[in-house]
């Protein structure tokens, strides 16, 4: 499968904050969703800073339609779609002059169609966008995205401000935008929530390195959480092992096969891990 | 580019508007007052000539309100473009300021006749506000993009004195060497002299901060 975004060993550092993104590798392939998680300061931003050009990585290749982005390329970024989480445009602006920006800036934007948007989401086009709720700038700022055709959109937090009933609107969305086979979206989100119902990939990510990448129902069916008692815990292989939380009594055990870590501890109870808890098993437990 | 420009007018609007109508009342007064001091007119061109360029200039820190600045860099635009848009929009403001200032001067001079001693400090007059506009602009971009967004005011006002200090020294260096009294000549090839100075630090700044910009994180 081609990958519209590929990221090989992105390095990234910060002398004065200490903070390092480690050589983060992934892939996101085209008609998919890939959803990065990682908790504040994890890295996603500095990630997708990277990806995107507003900060210079240190080391390592970032390949969008296949090709590494320099400022001269901007027929690349034509095809891309972009949602910062809070503020994304001056509040002085109403959405007719937003969109008279874009018009002079992207050589695809639909003008018609940024309107249906604007009357879809309910946002007024001549009230100055500081006078809108946090809800509904984002809900411009992905108006504005999907309003130059593109075929990549990189969402960080873009659902953040969102009521869940939005939130859900937004996400059929984004859906409908994967139909095409030649799109695809990085969405970056604390809601995990969000990711379940519609990521196809899921990259977590701890401390500026990248802790985990799977299939999000390879997460969902396969992986599982033993609720373990301390001494069914000392029982348990070491290699079954991803990481473990205490918590009072009980051991909770992220392994990556719950199938079989079902037949072989029988005496213990294996839950379905949601993608909520393997990130907290993976950012908060202790490893072995 | 058509997408710059439009964003920096929309950065600049609210400001100019204001500036619009102070200006027309002034001028409204300026022309109607007696020339026989010219004090009033002379300070009323340079007061819009560079009063324009400095709110275009002044808006750019606008954007660090919100993540348009870090946007702006995800659309298809060259970071070049960007910095260049800034350069062009102050100019098309200058131009604006210089139309009030000439419309206002010919008002007076039609209203209440020629106001200066020679047809040469008329000339003199655009030649101070147009070159302090174009060193301001020149000293203010790319050190806006060194300094960053959070001491854009003090870099405002050191552009601003730069930009009449290189006026100042520039006219000093004149005098120097035309220490007699100057013929029209002189004077109006000191003028060009002057405003070519500024348009070189103003073509030269552009460079200077786009290499600045290309290296600016977000």
């Amino acid at each position: 499968m081609e990958n519209i975004l590929e990221l090989q060993k992105v390095t990234k550092s910060y002398p004065k904050s200490d903070f390092t993104l480690d050589e983060i590798t992934f892939s996101l392939p085209y008609g998919s969703i890939l959803g990065f998680v990682g908790e504040n300061g994890a890295g996603k931003t500095t990630t997708i800073n990277c990806i995107l050009n507003t900060a210079a990585k240190d080391g390592g290749t970032v390949k969008l339609f296949g090709k590494e982005m320099g400022d001269g390329d901007t027929d690349i970024r034509e095809k891309i779609g972009v949602v910062y989480d809070g503020d994304n445009f001056p509040g002085f602006w109403t959405a007719k002059q937003l969109s008279k920006v874009m018009a002079g800036l992207y050589q695809n934007w639909d003008e018609a169609l940024f309107r249906n948007y604007l009357e879809k989401f309910q946002l007024p086009s001549k009230q100055k966008i500081r006078h809108y709720s946090k809800g509904m700038t984002m809900k411009l700022a992905i108006a504005a995205a999907l309003s130059h055709h593109p075929e990549l959109l990189i969402l960080d937090e873009a659902t953040s401000g969102l009521d869940p009933v939005m939130r859900d609107d937004m996400l059929d969305v984004f859906l409908e935008f994967v139909q095409e086979e030649n799109h695809a979206i990085l969405l970056s989100s604390h809601i995990t929530s969000d990711l379940e119902k519609v990521a196809d990939y899921i990259a977590f990510i701890h401390g500026g390195r990248l802790i985990l990448t799977a299939a999000k129902d390879e997460l969902i069916y396969q992986y599982a959480v033993l609720r373990c008692k301390e001494s069914q815990f000392l029982t348990l292989d070491k290699e079954d092992i991803l990481a473990y939380r205490k918590r009072d009594t009980q051991i909770d055990v992220l392994v990556a096969d719950g199938g079989k870590a079902r037949q072989k501890y029988k005496e213990v109870v294996a839950d379905h891990a949601s993608v909520d808890e393997i990130m907290l098993l993976l950012v908060k437990g202790e490893r072995i | 580019m058509r997408g710059l420009l439009r964003n920096n007018f929309y950065a600049t609007l609210a400001g100019a508007k204001a500036f619009v109508g102070i200006a027309v009342l002034l001028g409204i007064f300026v022309v109607a007052m007696d020339n026989v001091i010219p004090t009033l007119i002379i300070s009323y061109a340079l007061l819009v000539m560079i009063g324009f360029s400095l709110n275009s200039i002044a808006s750019i820190r606008k954007e660090s309100a919100t993540k348009w600045a870090k946007y702006k860099m995800t659309a298809p635009v060259k970071r070049a473009d960007i910095v260049k848009s800034f350069f062009v929009s102050q100019l098309l403001w200058l131009f604006v300021g210089t139309g009030f200032a000439a419309a206002a001067v010919a008002s007076s001079v039609a209203l209440h006749g020629f106001p200066f001693d020679r047809n040469t400090d008329l000339f003199m007059l655009f030649v101070v506000g147009i070159g302090i506009s174009l060193f301001m602009g020149a000293f203010f971009i790319p050190l806006y993009f060194l300094g960053g967004e959070e001491r854009s005011e003090v870099i405002l006002v050191v552009s601003l004195l730069g930009g009449t200090g290189m006026l100042m020294g520039l006219t000093a260096l004149i005098n120097k060497l035309y220490p007699g009294e100057m013929t029209p000549r002189q004077i109006i090839l000191s003028g060009i002299f002057i405003i070519a100075c500024g348009a070189a630090a103003f073509a030269l700044s552009c460079p200077v901060a786009a290499g600045v910009f290309r290296r600016k994180e977000y």
